[in-house]
């Protein structure tokens, strides 16, 4: 690595690593819960498996992006970070608030947790994806403003690059947004409208800013393609995102009580939404075409390449699916939606910090690419992990549309448990294809411990 | 004409664009804002919703079931329950859990005194009269 | 029903970005290529949305006719008449610094920027007379198509106002010439875009029954 104090995003990177272990596990207690629906109750009951299974998710892709840019803003500013201790201090703060919540989840009731976290003095849980206690939401927005800081600093001192100054941009909405998980009115209405100002502006706004910036800085590195380029893609694909994404957050709008008229809004720009995902797949296709050498790393390329194409499919085409205000009335809160929030999810996010895990992980331990064996390895894993979620992609997809039909158009509607018994099917299915996974993910990590003779730096 | 598309139009195209849509975005907001009151039944939140809403929180029931089609998708829609099942079913369904048929998903048992368990019922009643442009399809949910 | 045609727009849009890039000229076009696929989005955009009225309204022509009765034409026909006019000084504004001349461009542009600001002010006192009156988007289907496309286009026009001023000011300190005047032709491309589509959307709006 050029900088030393790149070195503190391998911990940002193990951490995340491990947390997205616990996440699968968790997933496959719950994928289980689908079909045997007394497994492990009273213990851990669905929705604390629930809980665990988005919150880790989340946890670990923010340690990622945090990695990321510690790894990524120092060689964008040509200069050490500001920092590194306080990088380092961050990140222990971050794990343990982290591990403490989880455990919190896992060991106490929920309703004493709230309780003893004060929730009674500012209530804030409760609400999906935002359950955290009081004090780890608070502790979020101290990480974010840390890591904030940090990075500001060292742009400051430094060269200002496309790359850097997009995702600074992306980490103030992410801390920005994150706010109005502090509003939790009692009317359910506004309630919901500003809980997506959370979910939605995050996923489908700044943090595609925070993803455009990682795949473009990881394929000037492995393509050597001219950076004016590069940048002027980057900026016209994130151009796309903000154009389509915001006012794209109508189409959550339709049947919570919002107005009529974000059916119009919401379905019109939402369904431009797949556009600058589909800009990204022929941007990073483009470029490793055009690419000016041959980088060892060749597993960085795959999961690059990767990248644009899931995060098309589940971000872009499993969202078009069902974003059309008429097709959404029917398919609204089913299996669908399930099944678009997973390929969207490890398309988009946690791909794309495994492509950058895996172009930064052998530079941090001294090489410029792993061993052949390593990287065989690794992309095996990459496909085994890459299929098995397209998989429980297409198997939910089924369930949805099954679960569509016999519970929301048939003439005469099931009820939602009678539909489920219906659906164990897909449901072992799918849990077939997360055991898969797993497998995936298992390899991925032993890959990192497969001795040999590495790439040295040219 | 000369290929010019700079770096600093794309950035500037980007400043542009984003401070726009979002500036719309607001706007659009603004207007939701003003015709929330003859939609969102606000006119109906009485303290009993409140706590109603505040239980319904503090046990993560959008950790299993879904509420206008938001949560989990593991356990049945309750922004119509109240329709669907009325009050005094949904009490005895609560008090009732778990059932422990083996196989069967199950749902924990709360421990809520009856007049907690009347809050929640305000919540469900209060939910269930939302305007919701007509959605769920049917009854079902 | 038009999710498809949104959907084939959205590959082509990407596809001439694409070629964009490869190309990195277009003899065809004048102004910045770059801001032509935005352009193209825009109209894409307002195209579903003009699709979407039509479609609508057939469905409640009743509705939207005697809606309709409501707006004032005059005060539409004399934006109409603004817009136009201010693509005319800007037209002569980009003549203007093809010859080379900047603080003569400059002056074309001021003046369609101040036209820019009569048809908000028009457009207020319109929209001000509307919510007076008690009507909102969720008044009917006719005002929500009527608010929401004047409303955005509106939008529009303050963007492309942004846009004059700051090519105004870099003309004035001569920042363009009559070889290089990317900046002032991509700006005009722009408002000829917003004067364009109001010139669909007056007689859909107000006219057409």
């Amino acid at each position: 690595m050029k900088y030393k104090s790149q070195a503190v995003a391998k911990l940002y990177f193990i951490a995340a690593i491990g947390l997205f272990l616990g996440q699968i596990l968790f997933g496959l207690i719950m994928g289980l819960q689908y079909v045997v629906g007394d497994f492990l109750f009273p213990a851990i009951p669905f929705n604390v498996a629930r809980m665990v299974h988005t919150n880790l998710l989340i946890v670990w892709l923010l340690f990622g992006f945090m990695g990321a840019s510690y790894y990524l803003i120092p060689e964008e500013s040509e200069t050490e970070l500001f920092s590194p201790k306080l990088a380092v201090i961050t990140f222990w703060v971050f794990l343990a608030a982290g591990a403490l919540t989880i455990l919190g989840y896992l060991l106490v009731p929920y309703a004493s947790l709230a309780k003893w976290t004060g929730n009674d003095l500012l209530n804030t849980m409760g609400r999906e994806f935002l359950e955290q206690p009081l004090p780890t939401k608070v502790g979020i927005v101290a990480v974010a403003l840390s890591w904030l800081f940090n990075i500001t600093m060292t742009m400051l001192k430094g060269r200002k690059t496309a790359i850097s100054l997009v995702l600074s941009l992306g980490m103030l909405g992410l801390a920005g947004f994150f706010l109005f998980s502090f509003y939790d009115p009692v009317n359910l209405v506004k309630d919901k409208y500003y809980w997506w100002w959370v979910v939605h502006l995050w996923v489908e706004g700044v943090w595609e800013l925070i993803l455009g910036a990682m795949l473009a800085f990881v394929l000037i590195k492995v393509t050597g393609v001219d950076r004016e380029v590069v940048e002027k893609w980057l900026y016209v694909i994130i151009t796309m995102t903000l154009v389509t994404g915001i006012i794209g957050t109508g189409h959550h709008y339709y049947w919570i009580g919002a107005p009529a008229y974000w059916q119009w809004w919401g379905s019109i720009f939402s369904a431009l939404e797949p556009i600058p995902f589909f800009m990204m797949t022929v941007f990073a296709f483009n470029m490793v075409n055009k690419r000016r050498r041959e980088h060892p790393n060749k597993a960085a390329v795959l999961w690059a390449l990767g990248t644009s194409v899931m995060a098309f499919l589940g971000a872009g085409l499993w969202g078009f699916l069902h974003t059309l205000a008429p097709i959404n009335y029917y398919a609204h809160g089913t299996q669908l939606t399930a099944a678009h929030g997973h390929l969207a999810f490890f398309g988009a996010y946690a791909l794309v910090v495994l492509t950058m895990i895996s172009y930064a992980m052998p530079i941090l331990r001294g090489r410029a690419a792993n061993p052949e064996r390593a990287q065989i390895m690794e992309m095996w894993s990459f496909w085994l992990m890459t299929v098995s979620m397209f998989f429980i992609t297409l198997f939910l997809t089924g369930a949805g549309i099954v679960q569509i039909w016999l519970q929301r158009i048939s003439s005469t509607p099931m009820s939602f448990m009678a539909v489920q018994d219906q659906l164990s099917i897909f449901y072992w299915a799918r849990e077939g294809a997360g055991v898969v996974f797993l497998i995936g993910l298992l390899l991925y990590i032993s890959s990192f411990f497969v001795k040999g003779e590495s790439h040295a730096f040219e | 004409m000369s290929a010019t598309f700079t770096k600093s139009m794309a950035r500037n195209v980007f400043y542009g664009g984003g401070v726009f849509f979002f500036l719309l975005f607001i706007a659009l907001t603004f207007d939701t804002m003003q015709a929330l009151p003859k939609r969102d039944n606000s006119q109906n939140i009485t303290p009993a919703v409140a706590h109603g809403k505040k239980l319904w929180e503090v046990n993560n029931c959008i950790g299993c079931h879904t509420l206008l089609g938001e949560g989990a998708y593991f356990a049945p829609e309750l922004g119509n329950v109240y329709k669907r099942r009325g009050p005094d079913f949904i009490k005895a369904w609560i008090k009732g859990q778990p059932t422990n048929v083996p196989g069967r998903r199950q749902m924990p048992q709360f421990n809520l005194s009856d007049a907690d368990i009347d809050d929640v019922i305000a919540f469900l009643k209060y939910a269930s009269e939302i305007n919701t442009n007509k959605w769920p399809p049917n009854i079902e949910g | 029903m038009d999710a498809q045609s949104v959907k084939i727009g959205s590959a082509d849009i990407a596809v001439t970005a694409r070629a964009d890039f490869q190309k990195n000229h277009q003899k065809d076009l004048p102004g910045d290529f770059a801001l032509w696929i935005f352009i193209f989005a825009e109209m894409l955009v307002f195209g579903v949305l003009f699709v979407a009225y039509a479609f609508t309204r057939a469905n409640n022509v009743a509705l939207f006719n005697e809606s309709q009765l409501t707006l004032s034409r005059t005060s539409g026909a004399i934006n109409t008449l603004v817009l136009i006019t201010s693509s005319y000084f800007v037209v002569r504004g980009v003549d203007a610094i093809k010859r080379g001349l900047s603080s003569q461009c400059a002056h074309w542009l001021t003046g369609a920027l101040l036209l820019g600001g009569v048809f908000i002010s028009i457009k207020i006192v319109e929209f001000h007379a509307k919510f007076a009156a008690g009507i909102t988007m969720s008044s009917n289907a006719f005002y929500m198509f009527y608010l929401s496309l004047t409303f955005f286009h509106l939008m529009h026009v303050l963007m492309g106002m942004v846009i004059l001023a700051s090519i105004i000011v870099k003309a004035r300190r001569g920042g363009y010439s009559a070889q290089n005047h990317t900046g002032v032709e991509t700006g005009a491309s722009f408002w000829h875009m917003v004067d364009f589509l109001w010139i669909i959307l007056f007689p859909l709006i107000y006219i057409i029954r």
